[in-house]
């Protein structure tokens, strides 16, 4: 490489020369323009920006502790258990690992959920970013997913009969359901073929999904940019009048303050609080009192204990399935639903909605979690 | 099987009533003047009339209300079936068969074996009733000391079928919960007559005086209390040691030996021993030396060594029987490696229980603690050798095991105290950087856009 062909100064340092390489090879230029372009409006509810980072954050460990659990834990009836308890007790900090993935699990859920709420709050979907919202909505869906099939891995008494029962509910799905129970399951009941295919779509699957997801999710949100309240803007006198600051650094060091904050949270849960192992699934055995699935299902799962065995001559299971199914389809339509979104219209019809379904999620979580 | 007795227990007493109305001289009671049209069984025109019986007769009033219960009546066998005569005339001769040979009597207590015996020793007969029945009832009655006592003396006070399974014309099926011989209800039964001391006065086993303490102690025994308290039907009561018609259970010598029959390694253990012997030349008991009979307590570690609550103490602490002092040491060796053991178990396992409740992954030493607690019962049957090195042997590997997951358990709490100086440590990096980038993003100036 000559310096008249790279463009270096003839005493151009060994650093610069490598910086050099890969900007030549990488694109790095336009990626560090993007950067320097890109600027995060500073207003009241700036710190919601940070939600979408901290899920990030929190997804990357995910991906770290996961591909670490991955490398002992033995997916068959026979070692599920087994190589779950030789991680917790002899793999070196094996306990920490997989205490911190399944602590990072419950806070992603939450955080995700806490991103949904401020970002319907602040009319973050409206016109352009309508399928930003789509595929959020989507991927919390799929971090469920995450949860729920990662819940039955260590093959314990708890796990599979949750399990049993999470996947039960699933039959109750009108016209399909008998077939979406046997898809989920692999056969009739939850056995080894249920485990091997929940740890498929754990550790395959569903990270394929959401890679596919979060790109275009990420995408989108550097596309059209970071969403301005609508009333921030109008105070302002424009969008464009609202203060920004750059990306890079500023709003990127504020983002780290917030990630180590989480990963302080994230050791301290997991040393104090590791979760438990319980005892080795036993099919044939009874079902341990007071099954529940993780809290963010739990809601779900109280309301469709509660419901009555039959509403106007219908299953109560049935209409409760059927309930939600709707519901989730409202969330993803709701920049649809929001026809006023664009002109600043109040869409009261929805807050009432949207207040009805965190108080009712609120209580029936709390319920469940007393009863 | 049971029931089948109960049916010919029915019968004899029907019979006997029958038979004791239709003795030589006496008038035949006179026929109600209207039963209404004959049935198939006319027997209750008559004993079922209240007002026929009195004084001495009134034993011989049965009602079909008083047979209701009655396993035999609730299978469908009729007086006749038992009794014999002809249930179809209020003939009372004919009724009777009075002429004929086919009325079946009971003179006396003596003859009701034989009279239940009639149907259930007749494997033919009571395959009517059950697949594979027990027919083998009356042969071990005569066995046992009751069967002989009546057989030699004719005594009216020695239970016969009647007296265990039902009263007058009320037979139960074993299994029915009210039963008299029913597992929780049959010592009581036993008891009626073992524990009064007017039926039990001048009455002797082996010699000795019978007393009426038994049933007294076998409540406070750790089988009383299983079977009464705990609901638990594998519990021994009187029969399973005594036998339930014969003397003992088969295969068992002597009721002396009859423990065998459930706590089989002891057994066999201890029949292999110079002790048995021994106890044999001195005549002692075999278990009951050291367990007693009746008053079987649960059996604790204090019985082993010298003691004071000690067995061996009985025999070594005074060379009694010829016992010696070094099996007196023996005794003492054992129980302090004994005690050793159980110490031992005892720290581990609340070294265990804290290590869960703080939450650490302790079900490897949790299961192999169960180890430890079958070395120690394996060790408590080995002393049934009376052979030091067995019992050595067991309460070695014991230790080895509860020490093993002691410290296991100690290294689990360690790992808990290593995880908060660990997560304290962590921490103060973390808080460090937070604040440091904190400190920098105040002095980062935000440039205009």
């Amino acid at each position: 490489m000559s310096p008249a062909s790279d463009g270096l100064p003839p005493k151009a340092t060994r650093w610069q020369r490598l910086r050099s390489f890969f900007v030549e090879r990488l694109g790095l230029e336009s990626l560090g323009a993007l950067a320097a372009k890109k600027r995060v409006p500073i207003h009241g509810k700036t710190v919601f920006y940070f939600l979408g980072g901290m899920a990030l954050f929190l997804f990357a460990i995910q991906v770290i502790t996961g591909a670490l659990l991955s490398l002992y834990y033995k997916p068959s009836p026979d070692q599920a258990f087994e190589s779950t308890r030789a991680i917790m007790t002899e793999v070196d900090f094996g306990w920490l690992i997989r205490s911190i993935h399944s602590w990072c699990a419950n806070l992603l859920i939450g955080v995700l959920l806490l991103h949904l709420l401020t970002a319907y709050s602040m009319r973050a979907y409206r016109r352009p970013r309508e399928v930003t919202w789509i595929t959020g909505v989507l991927l919390l869906g799929l971090f469920m997913a995450f949860g729920f099939s990662g819940y039955l891995l260590p093959w314990n008494q708890l796990a599979f009969f949750a399990t049993r029962v999470g996947t039960a509910i699933l039959g109750a799905v009108p016209l399909v359901g008998p077939d979406l129970l046997l898809l989920a399951r692999g056969g009739e009941n939850v056995t080894g073929d249920t485990l091997a295919r929940f740890y498929a779509v754990h550790v395959v699957i569903l990270p394929l999904a959401v890679f596919v997801l979060l790109g275009v999710h990420l995408y989108l949100v550097q596309k059209h940019g970071m969403s301005i309240p609508q009333s921030v803007a109008a105070k302002a006198g424009g969008e464009e009048k609202v203060p920004t600051m750059p990306f890079f650094p500023h709003f990127f060091l504020r983002d780290m303050v917030g990630w180590y904050i989480a990963l302080g949270l994230l050791a301290a849960l997991a040393a104090l609080f590791p979760p438990e192992l319980g005892h080795k699934a036993e099919p044939f055995g009874s079902a341990p009192p007071g099954i529940k699935p993780e809290w963010y299902f739990l809601a779900m799962f109280q309301t469709l204990k509660k419901l009555p065995a039959h509403i106007f001559g219908i299953e109560g299971e049935v209409v409760g399935v059927l309930f939600f199914g709707f519901f989730v389809l409202v969330v993803l339509l709701v920049p649809f639903f929001d026809v006023g979104a664009s002109q600043g219209r109040p869409r009261r019809c929805l807050n009432l909605l949207a207040t009805l379904a965190v108080i009712a999620f609120v209580v029936m979580t709390v319920w469940g979690l007393m009863e | 099987m049971k029931f089948a007795l109960l049916s010919i227990s029915l019968a004899a007493i029907l019979a006997w009533v029958v038979a004791a109305a239709s003795q030589p001289g006496e008038k035949p009671a006179p026929l109600p003047k209207d039963k209404g049209p004959l049935k198939e069984n006319n027997c209750t025109a008559c004993h079922g009339e209240s007002d026929l019986w009195e004084g001495e007769k009134r034993r011989f009033h049965v009602t079909e209300k008083d047979l209701a219960k009655d396993i035999h009546w609730q299978k469908g066998l009729r007086c006749h079936d038992c009794h014999g005569g002809d249930p179809t005339t209020r003939h009372y001769p004919s009724a009777h068969d009075v002429e004929g040979a086919k009325f079946r009597s009971i003179k006396s207590p003596k003859d009701i074996p034989g009279f239940c015996g009639h149907c259930h020793s007749d494997i033919e007969y009571m395959r009517n009733y059950q697949a594979s029945p027990r027919t083998d009832q009356l042969p071990e009655y005569w066995t046992s000391g009751h069967g002989k006592q009546l057989k030699a003396t004719g005594d009216p006070q020695v239970a016969v079928c009647t007296s265990c399974h039902g009263g007058k014309h009320q037979l139960y099926a074993i299994r029915d919960l009210e039963s008299p011989v029913y597992p929780t209800r049959i010592a009581k039964t036993c008891a009626t007559c073992h524990s009064d001391p007017k039926v039990m006065e001048g009455r002797k086993y082996h010699g000795r005086p019978l007393g009426t303490h038994q049933y007294e102690e076998w409540q406070q025994s750790v089988h009383g209390k299983a079977l009464l308290e705990k609901g638990d039907l594998s519990a021994p009561s009187c029969n399973r040691c005594h036998g339930n018609h014969g003397a003992a259970p088969q295969n068992v010598d002597s009721v002396a030996n009859v423990c065998g029959n459930c706590h089989s390694k002891v057994s066999e253990l201890f029949v292999k021993t110079r002790m048995k012997h021994r106890f044999e030349q001195v005549g002692l008991p075999g278990c009951a030396t050291c367990h007693g009979n009746h008053l079987i307590r649960h059996p604790t570690d204090e019985m082993l060594g010298m003691g004071e609550k000690a067995s061996c103490v009985k025999c070594h602490g005074e060379g009694r029987h010829g016992a010696t002092l070094a099996g007196a040491e023996v005794a003492r060796t054992l129980r302090s490696q004994l005690d050793q053991l159980s110490q031992l178990i005892t720290q581990a396992e609340a070294k265990v229980a804290e290590a869960e409740r703080l939450g650490m992954e302790v079900s490897g030493p949790r299961f192999d603690l169960r180890k430890a607690f079958d070395a120690r019962v394996n060790a408590r049957t080995l002393i049934h050798s009376f052979a030091p090195d067995p019992v050595e042997h067991a309460l070695s590997e014991g230790i080895q095991t509860a020490s093993e997951v002691e410290e296991r358990a100690e290294a689990a709490l360690q790992e808990h105290t290593n995880r908060r100086i660990w997560l304290a440590v962590s921490l103060v990096p973390i808080a460090v950087v937070v604040v440091l980038l904190l400190l920098y993003i105040r002095r980062l100036p935000i440039p205009n856009s």
